[in-house]
């Protein structure tokens, strides 16, 4: 059943309840008011009637001049007195409830009389449309019952026509209410329907959908929380599919990377295999080649597995010492440097920082590669670290090639090279900067690059945590 | 001769390139960059592009969709092997979409389709003092004529298209029987039998051990 049926048939229901018990009620008091007034006039009747024929046995008497009139003649004049176009029923009986006279046939009920010669005062009974008023009266010395009749038909009709009325005006009520019932709970229940609609639509996927917010009570205030539900679901699924979307990009451009060199591979050693004939010249090359572009695979790959350990857990921290550490780097690097005649300068305060030391070497090392890589002959580069209140800094500063503008965003996604060309004689991969990224979130820090074209770069890398040991 | 453009910013896999169509006797340029490429092409005349997706300055995605010249047939090859990126490259118009890596026969095999397509391939071809007609189907030795069967008649066009190269049995069966074909590389030796039977060149149709055969030029 639906919410607005059961609320429908509930008011409905309690409404004509309502409507029904009052005027039910109401009824009934008037009626019982109606007929006491009705008892009233009855009971004066009987009295009048009964000292009436009192009257008239005392006249009797006197005119005939006797101290007690026999029982026949009171008989008699009960008889005498008896009328018949009277509107009520007059009836005489003995004590022993025998019917004397009477000017209608009526039934008395017995249990009136047994009632009247209990009390000893007069009692009434109302009976279908009749009403019995009796008493019992001494009359010359015998006792009488005495019973009036009276007709209560007019009294009883009159509450059976309100009865049907009031039965006729709570159905017509039922109608207009039940009608004006629909109109309003229809009206209340309709942003009901709206936010139904909305959430389903939300729930078939269409997660930017909102629905309206009108008005200030509960269901808009449904429609907000529904709303913010939809907005958090909208921006999880965002975040999933950008994820499932990087990953996917991961492994477009990781097969793309695999796929180059071992097309080189594949090709060059299927022409070796098939020709018939291969000058030396060409032989020397065509090996040359693919030796080459094994090389280049080895890189890849071995980028690849510090990339992939790196997300790993088997991580070891330890307080190390960052003067001790950069000497370390710095001496393994100058050479490197020397090589390819430039200047390497690798300096640290003293101070601990609680580190994965091959980890933060590998950082080291990738970022020096780059430098070194985008510099020519006779530039600086220079490594510091130090700490500056909770940090300490890295910062590795270059006199290269530079970074455009609009590239420096995308140069930590995985397999982003700005120059393929040149990333490619240097030997690179593209998973240098990747990784430096994965391992400075590792070690919850941040990392920024200011760059400028054909002027040099700075990487800048803060890490919380550090000790100074001044 | 037959002219290719080799569109491709790999240096090594244009080198690979270039010297695999030599080997099927074409004259293959190379270019490295998307938006030279496509002014080679917009303004000379090549009978077949080979054209790389991912380049440099523009995509080949890109330079299918503005060219003017229509007529050319593109072959890409690149190393993007979803289904979407097949589709995608063939509705724009390419004749065939080959993924990397890929063997030199193979490469050489969808050029020869293509060109056999728009015709740019010779109808006759002549190996010492046989020779042959692709379109009446006939083959001479001298002057005298032999009856081949069809398939062996495919099977020598085959390999006097690629005089001096192994051509394994898998390489054959799928050139000349189809790439569904699943029989057995036996049937190729038979026709191997029959050829150097019927065309006496037992000494030029050499077995290769464990790869298969090759037909040796005639030196003089």
């Amino acid at each position: 059943m639906k919410l607005w049926q059961k609320v429908f048939l509930c008011t409905l229901i309690l409404v004509m309840l309502a409507v029904g018990v009052t005027s039910i009620l109401l009824l009934e008091n008037s009626f019982t008011l109606a007929m006491n007034q009705k008892k009233q006039s009855v009971y004066n009747e009987h009295e009048f009637l009964i000292t009436n024929f009192k009257s008239m046995v005392i006249t009797e008497r006197l005119r005939q001049n006797a101290v007690v009139l026999e029982e026949a003649q009171v008989e008699k004049l009960m008889k005498e007195n008896m009328k018949e176009e009277a509107a009520g029923s007059t009836i005489f009986l003995d004590e022993e409830r025998t019917q004397i006279c009477t000017n209608k046939n009526e039934s008395i009920p017995e249990e009136l009389l047994l009632l009247v010669k209990k009390e000893k005062s007069v009692c009434m009974q109302g009976k279908k449309e009749k009403m019995y008023t009796a008493s019992l009266e001494r009359i010359e010395g015998v006792n009488y019952y005495f019973v009036t009749v009276q007709d209560i038909s007019d009294v009883v009709k009159i509450h059976e026509d309100m009865l049907q009325r009031i039965q006729m005006i709570s159905m017509g009520c039922a109608v207009g209410i039940a009608m004006i019932l629909l109109v309003v709970v229809k009206l209340l229940l309709h942003p009901l329907q709206r936010i139904n609609a909305g959430t389903r639509a939300i729930a078939q996927g269409e997660y930017e959908k909102r629905i309206s917010e009108k008005g200030r009570d509960e269901l808009s205030e449904l429609a907000h929380n529904m709303n913010c539900m939809a907005e958090a679901v909208e921006k999880n699924v965002k975040a999933l599919e950008d994820v499932a979307e990087n990953r996917k990009q991961f492994i477009d451009n990781l097969s793309h990377e695999m796929k180059t060199p071992l097309t080189s591979i594949l090709g060059f050693s299927d022409l070796l295999q098939i020709k018939r004939e291969i000058s030396e010249e060409k032989r020397i090359e065509y090996a040359g080649i693919i030796k080459e572009e094994a090389t280049r695979m080895r890189t890849l790959s071995g980028k690849l597995m510090e990339l992939i350990t790196v997300g790993e857990a088997n991580v070891e921290w330890q307080q190390e010492d960052m003067k001790q550490l950069f000497e370390e780097v710095g001496n393994s690097l100058k050479i490197v440097a020397q090589k390819q005649k430039m200047q390497l300068s690798c300096e640290a305060e003293e101070g601990s920082l609680l580190v994965d030391k091959e980890l933060f070497k590998s950082l080291l090392y990738n970022l020096v590669d780059n430098a070194i890589k985008a510099s020519g002959e006779g530039d600086r580069i220079e490594v510091q670290g130090y700490f500056e209140e909770e940090e300490f800094i890295i910062v590795v500063a270059d006199q290269g090639i530079g970074i455009p503008g609009e590239e420096v965003e995308k140069i930590t996604q995985a397999f982003y090279m700005v120059d393929k060309a040149r990333s490619r004689e240097k030997g690179g991969a593209g998973l240098g900067l990747a990784l430096c990224t994965e391992i400075v979130a590792l070690h919850q820090g941040t990392i920024r690059f200011e760059s400028e074209l054909n002027q040099g770069t700075r990487v800048i890398i803060r890490m919380k945590g550090g000790q100074s040991d001044e | 001769m037959i002219q290719i453009l080799i569109v491709e910013d790999d240096p090594n896999i244009a080198k690979l390139i270039e010297a695999t169509v030599a080997i099927g006797g074409y004259q293959g340029t190379v270019c490295n960059n998307g938006k030279e490429a496509f002014e080679k092409m917009e303004h000379q005349s090549y009978d077949l592009v080979l054209l790389d997706v991912m380049l440099p300055d523009m995509s080949g995605f890109e330079i299918m969709r503005n060219r003017s010249n229509t007529e050319t047939p593109v072959i890409f090859i690149t190393a993007k092997q979803e289904l979407t990126d097949k589709v995608r490259g063939l509705r724009l118009g390419a004749e065939d979409y080959i993924v990397k890596p890929f063997e030199a026969m193979e490469l050489l095999a969808r050029i020869e389709v293509i060109l056999r397509r728009v015709k740019k391939t010779e109808n006759t071809y002549s190996y010492g003092n046989i020779s042959v007609n692709v379109e009446e189907h006939t083959c001479k030795c001298g002057e005298e004529e032999v009856y081949l069967t069809p398939k062996e008649f495919e099977v020598l066009v085959f390999f006097i298209q690629h005089k001096d190269v192994a051509i394994s049995r898998e390489r054959l069966l799928a050139a000349v029987w189809g790439y569904e074909y699943e029989g057995e590389t036996r049937t190729i030796d038979i026709h191997i039998q029959q050829l150097r039977k019927k065309l006496k060149l037992k000494d030029k149709l050499v077995t290769i051990p464990k790869l298969g055969y090759r037909l040796e030029s005639a030196k003089e």
